[in-house]
């Protein structure tokens, strides 16, 4: 019997997500490496995302947005000059966010304020119904 | 904040360096305005007053940190010069350098 290797580390993270709040199963994450902790924020118009970051900027941070979903993750610093491994260019951590509608990626903004970094993404207006025809 | 009088110790380090000692605490969500550094005889002493709010009419989906105020006492070493020190506040870092007392610095002795 190997015990160690029944430890699941997100195992735990994902109870924590699963069960009680109902609100924590809506934003359902992803993760990897040692991520910064985030607070989400709620509202029917938009969704709040706080990281705390402490000593970082805007070129630290990369975020990319998924119609329904946002990663943020760890930028590395490329030193000047020389090439590095790639397995040092690979971000230390990276997280994705599930979110619970769809968002506007036009209308998102995010902004750094004393190491804190605050995502703010509005819900994308309804997809109008299309109606398809059909041929033949 | 939630809770105004609630205090946390922020995470800190002290440096010495050959002619300072540097100390560098992590006080996320904390500007210039909201913090107070008060010099007592050795001990330094930090203290935080920021008032957050989340913006009104949002639910709180997930929260795996939270907004504190900070507060802090740092006994200096005996050979740091609390008349020289300087202090920043730079996202959500502060950095506190204090120099050295001149006379407790080494000297190099030239061998006749």
């Amino acid at each position: 019997m190997n015990t160690l290797m029944n430890i699941d580390p997100w195992g735990l993270l994902d109870e924590l997500f699963n069960t009680g709040s109902r609100t924590f199963r809506t934003v359902k994450a992803r993760v990897a490496g040692r991520f910064p902790p985030v607070n989400v924020l709620l509202d029917d118009n938009a969704v709040i995302i706080d990281l705390e970051l402490p000593g970082k900027t805007a070129k630290d941070v990369e975020l990319s947005l998924e119609p329904q979903a946002v990663t943020i993750a760890d930028k590395p610093a490329i030193p000047e000059g020389e090439a590095k491994p790639a397995a040092e260019m690979r971000p230390a951590w990276s997280r994705r966010l599930e979110l619970p509608f769809r968002v506007d990626a036009d209308k998102a903004n995010a902004k750094f304020a004393n190491g804190i970094l605050r995502i703010e993404l509005p819900k994308a207006d309804a997809p109008a119904v299309r109606k398809i025809a059909i041929a033949g | 904040m939630n809770n105004e009088e609630k205090f946390t110790v922020p995470s800190a380090t002290l440096v010495e360096k050959p002619a300072e000692y540097e100390l560098r605490a992590e006080v996320p969500g904390i500007g210039k305005e909201d913090a107070e550094l008060h010099m007592e005889g050795k001990t330094l002493t930090l203290k935080t007053h920021a008032k957050y709010q989340n913006p009104a009419g949002f639910k709180v989906a997930a929260q795996e940190f939270e907004r504190v105020n900070y507060s802090m006492s740092v006994d200096l070493p005996d050979m740091a010069d609390p008349s020289a020190l300087s202090a920043k506040l730079e996202n959500g870092i502060l950095t506190v350098v204090v120099k050295k007392r001149p006379e407790t610095q080494a000297k190099k002795i030239d061998i006749l």
